[in-house]
């Protein structure tokens, strides 16, 4: 029999009632005004004529199980009455959501299914209340939900690499060294040792870069700045060696603490970025892919590149091997105020000199 | 093994519900939950605040939450307001500005406390967001009105521009003129912090009134009584308007115009302004006192008889902000006319002077406490203090959230029985339960941080100056105080011990400032070794902390936890204990 067949005979139930199906096979007939008020329900009858009959009847989504589409017709049988006062409609929605927090999961699940977005605003809100002023394993327990966050990715953890501030210093570094390195092509003055960058120690390293801030104890002096560079620009064209004695003639080489702000500003100037307190950490170095800026990297030679990317690896591993051992030596020798030097021994192990003691 | 299966939702289902869940609070809990739920979470946050700017990066804001469009950062910490911190100390907002520019063109929202914003910052604001509508400076400088008028001329669609207590090169008033003819969007407008005697009013009133939906216009000074009553008739759906100068000749033609223009304002509920007040124009606010909850009379030099009569017509009044001018008289006439009062704050004249100028005394607060039930919020600044007062106070008020007492005089004892003041204190933190913040002041010794540490379970910011005997006294509270974010303290007699011992709870805690007390650089340095999860930062403007032996004090010391690692914007005078930076510089 066709539908139009089945009107005739059954003209009140064609008037009437929408079948249903949830996805247990279970069947159901729904008076129409209630179940025309759901939207999904309302689009299978209008633009597909389905939920005419026990075989046309409408699938409903997964989400809706028997239980759940009863609650859900409960709420469309009150609310698609007319005539209700909104006091009446809030008392009634007030009295309906006070279920079990797994009911009204499930509900939310169908209503949302099923388009109704009064009740999925309504279940939602109902839901919100009840995560509000919880901690995040009280939230766990009630919705059975895995701990399965790492405590790192909890804390925004500096162990993302790009935002370890030792390894944005060690770009800085870097970034520095190529720097200077170009502009010392430039001035045609590549000299024998810089092949034997490796041999040199931490602390010429960081006098070349600092330009040998000899300044330790000007604070707000805003000559230093410029003394520096000019330092640096001296340094160019001496070698590794005389670097080394330069160093070694400055009392408290790594102790400048007190410079670390002039020292950090002589530093973005040598970048190349602009010399002002925009340059925070999370300057155009924030990664070391980041790092092949094109202007710096286009003129340096790649056999030399090679080489300041072995000497970083080389100063990253010693630094981060050795740090706490490191740290240890420094501190027990802060109180006795001697000048502390670090070298490095040809094999790689970290030495520490002092003006009295040797280890 | 899980016991039960765990609810699923589809993602926009969880996102939904997420929607009605908006406190920060709430959203970093739902944000840890599980996995899922932080990447959920993550993509339909759009409000994020930070309590301090140093603490992350803001490539790491905008790494973990990409759709963010509104942000509320601060800066330095709350003593920079007694001028305990340098000038240069810190505090940039423009490397957020700059990273926000590129990753959030939908930026509606920018909110600021103690951040040095300058021109630059604003004129990239003006630029980079097509869809902004509201900046917020709450005690901000650094930039001009130049950068104003950058906002002003650009923003399209700004809602509210608010700049209070913030100081702003004052260039010119014209900046005003900048808004062009075609805003009409304006919700509201503090400019109270301004200065110059020239703002250009006839912009302004233009300005007002073509905007339907103002509803806050705070005035600066310059703007005289006399043209109040024009601006208000030209928004009289205004619900919180702050006056300039309330003072003129009497004239009855002005005081009759002003009377009528306030009482055409129908919504208008909270008052502040008041800069030098002329008590015979007060009466022609009476036609609005009815409706007030809240007024700010914390710059009006008004006696205590024409103060109570005010008050009196402001039986709805929740908020008070007065000088001491109130008295202890005024107080108690506050007490039995407004049963609403929630926050009072009274301020001092003359704090310099040495002896009291005013009769308010701590009867003035006994009063409010016994009268007014609602009462959550002191702020009181008084000249003598008993312990019996304070436990009357505690007794009256258990409801008492905030309580920031400061007896100008420091290490003042109690007046009746030159004892110091640990009782009272302690009944205010036993029998207040809710108390969530806390200023000490007068004479203190170790035991009422004993009784802080007991008691105060959900206190979260403590201020103290001058008090204890000892480290035991910083033990008790760092030790005890668990819901603990903000610690302040100067001239306090503090040093290593306490602070070392509870080094785990500064990881806990937003930040820790220690000025004038006994911490030395040695444990700052340990600190910062063993403490990477926080920047330990040593201020000192005379020379380098390690110029003199390691066992010597800080003058300065300020602690906050970060995942941003150390700062690189430090001033001179700023030293990090950060072993890497320190080490590598």
């Amino acid at each position: 029999m066709s539908e139009v067949d089945m009107a005739v005979i059954k003209p009140e139930m064609m008037k009437s009632y929408i079948w249903l199906q949830t996805a247990d096979g279970s069947i159901q007939q729904v008076e129409q005004e209630v179940a025309m008020f759901c939207p999904m329900i309302c689009h299978e009858v209008i633009q597909k004529g389905m939920g005419s009959s026990k075989n046309y009847a409408i699938s409903l989504p997964q989400r809706v199980n028997p239980a759940m589409l009863s609650l859900i017709l409960d709420y469309c049988r009150f609310h698609q009455v007319p005539g209700r006062s909104n006091k009446e409609r809030k008392s009634f929605d007030e009295k309906f959501i006070r279920m079990d927090t797994k009911r009204l999961c499930e509900l939310t699940s169908a209503a949302d299914s099923l388009q109704l977005k009064p009740l999925v605003d309504l279940t939602s809100r109902a839901l919100a209340r009840i995560i509000e002023g919880k901690s995040p394993e009280e939230i766990r327990e009630i919705f059975h939900l895995p701990d399965d966050l790492t405590e790192e990715e909890k804390l925004e953890p500096l162990k993302n690499t790009t935002d370890d501030p030792r390894i944005r210093l060690l770009n800085r570094l870097y970034a520095k060294k190529r720097k200077e390195l170009k502009e010392r092509q430039k001035l045609k003055n590549i000299e024998v040792e810089e092949e034997r960058v490796d041999d040199r120690s931490v602390d010429d390293l960081l006098s070349f870069i600092n330009g040998d801030n000899g300044d330790s104890k000007g604070i707000k002096n805003s000559k230093s700045k410029k003394k520096n560079r000019r330092r640096k620009d001296q340094q160019k064209n001496t070698s590794a060696n005389e670097a080394i004695k330069n160093h070694n003639k400055e009392p408290n080489g790594l102790n400048q603490v007190c410079c670390s702000a002039e020292v950090g500003q002589t530093v973005w100037a040598g970048v190349g970025a602009t010399s002002n307190l925009h340059d925070v950490e999370d300057d155009i170095f924030d990664n070391k892919n980041e790092l092949d800026d094109g202007d710096i990297d286009d003129e340096i030679d790649p056999a030399l590149k090679e080489k300041i990317d072995r000497e970083v690896e080389d100063f990253a591993r010693r630094l981060n091997s050795d740090w706490p051992e490191r740290m240890q030596e420094i501190l027990s020798f802060g109180h006795e105020r001697k000048p502390v030097h670090f070298s490095l021994n040809g094999n790689g192990s970290l030495r520490r000199y002092a003006n009295s003691e040797q280890r | 093994m899980q016991k039960k299966m765990a609810y699923s939702f589809p993602d926009e289902v969880l996102e939904h519900v997420f929607s009605f869940i908006q406190s920060d609070k709430d959203r970093n809990a739902v944000s840890l939950v599980c996995k899922s739920w932080y990447e959920i979470e993550r993509w339909c946050r759009r409000k994020v605040f930070i309590g301090n700017c140093y603490a992350v990066s803001p490539r790491m804001v905008i790494r973990r939450f990409p759709e963010v469009r509104s942000i509320k950062l601060k800066g330095k910490p709350h003593f920079a307001d007694f001028n305990l911190v340098p000038d240069g100390w810190g505090g940039y907002v423009l490397p957020w500005i700059a990273e926000m520019a590129g990753a959030y063109p939908w930026l509606e929202e920018i909110r600021l406390k103690r951040m040095v914003v300058t021109d630059e910052s604003l004129e990239l604001i003006a630029k980079s967001f097509k869809n902004f509508k509201v900046l917020v400076l709450f005690s901000c400088e650094g930039f001009s009105t130049d950068g104003l008028a950058a906002i002003a001329a650009s923003c399209k669609n700004l809602r509210e521009l608010d700049l209070r207590e913030s100081e702003v090169d004052d260039l010119s008033g014209h900046w005003l003129a900048h808004f062009p003819e075609t805003c009409t969007s304006l919700v509201s407008l503090n400019i109270s912090c301004l200065r110059s005697d020239e703002v250009s009013f006839s912009a302004l009133e233009r300005l007002v009134g073509r905007c339907p939906n103002l509803r806050s216009l705070r005035l600066n000074r310059a703007v005289t009584l006399d043209k109040i009553a024009n601006i208000l008739r030209r928004a009289p759906q205004l619900v919180d308007f702050g006056t300039g100068y309330y003072a003129a000749e009497l004239q009855p033609d002005v005081f009759s115009n002003l009377a009528g223009a306030f009482s055409s304002c129908k919504e208008l509920k909270s008052l502040s302004g008041f800069w030098d007040v002329v008590p015979a124009y007060l009466p022609a606010l009476y036609s609005i006192c009815p409706r007030l909850t809240s007024l700010n009379l914390s710059y009006a030099t008004i006696q205590s008889p024409d103060l109570i009569k005010l008050v009196s017509h402001c039986p709805r009044l929740q908020r008070l902000l007065v000088l001491d001018y109130v008295e202890d008289s005024g107080l108690e006439e506050l007490a039995s006319s407004c049963k609403d009062l929630q926050e009072l704050r009274v301020f001092p004249s003359d704090p310099f002077g040495a002896e009291p100028n005013v009769s308010l005394t701590e009867q003035g607060l006994v009063a409010v406490s016994l009268g007014c039930p609602k009462l959550r919020s002191v702020l009181y600044f008084c000249r003598r203090m008993s312990n019996a007062a304070l436990v009357t106070i505690a007794q009256n008020r258990p409801n008492l959230t905030r309580f920031r007492l400061c007896i100008i005089e420091p290490k003042t004892p109690d007046y009746l029985t030159l004892e110091p003041l640990d009782v009272g204190f302690g009944a205010i933190v036993e029998h207040c339960k809710d108390l969530s913040r806390l200023s000490l002041s007068g004479l203190l010794t170790d035991h009422v941080f004993e009784y802080i540490g007991t008691y105060g379970k959900k206190l979260e910011m403590l201020s103290v100056a001058f008090a204890g005997d000892s480290d035991l006294g910083l033990h008790h509270v760092l030790s005890g105080c668990e819901s603990l974010r903000k610690l302040e303290i100067r001239d306090c007699p503090f040093g290593d011990k306490a602070l070392l011992a509870n080094a785990a709870k500064l990881e806990t805690m937003r930040s820790l400032w220690m000025s004038s007390c006994a911490v030395s650089f040695g444990a700052c340095k340990l600190l910062g070794q063993k403490m990477p999860k926080l920047n330990v930062e040593v201020i000192d403007e005379t020379e380098p902390p390690d110029s003199r032996p390691e066992s010597c004090p800080v003058d300065k010391l300020y602690i906050y936890r970060s995942v941003a690692g150390p700062r690189f914007d430090m001033p001179p005078f700023v030293w990090t204990m950060d072993e890497a930076v320190r080490i590598l510089h």
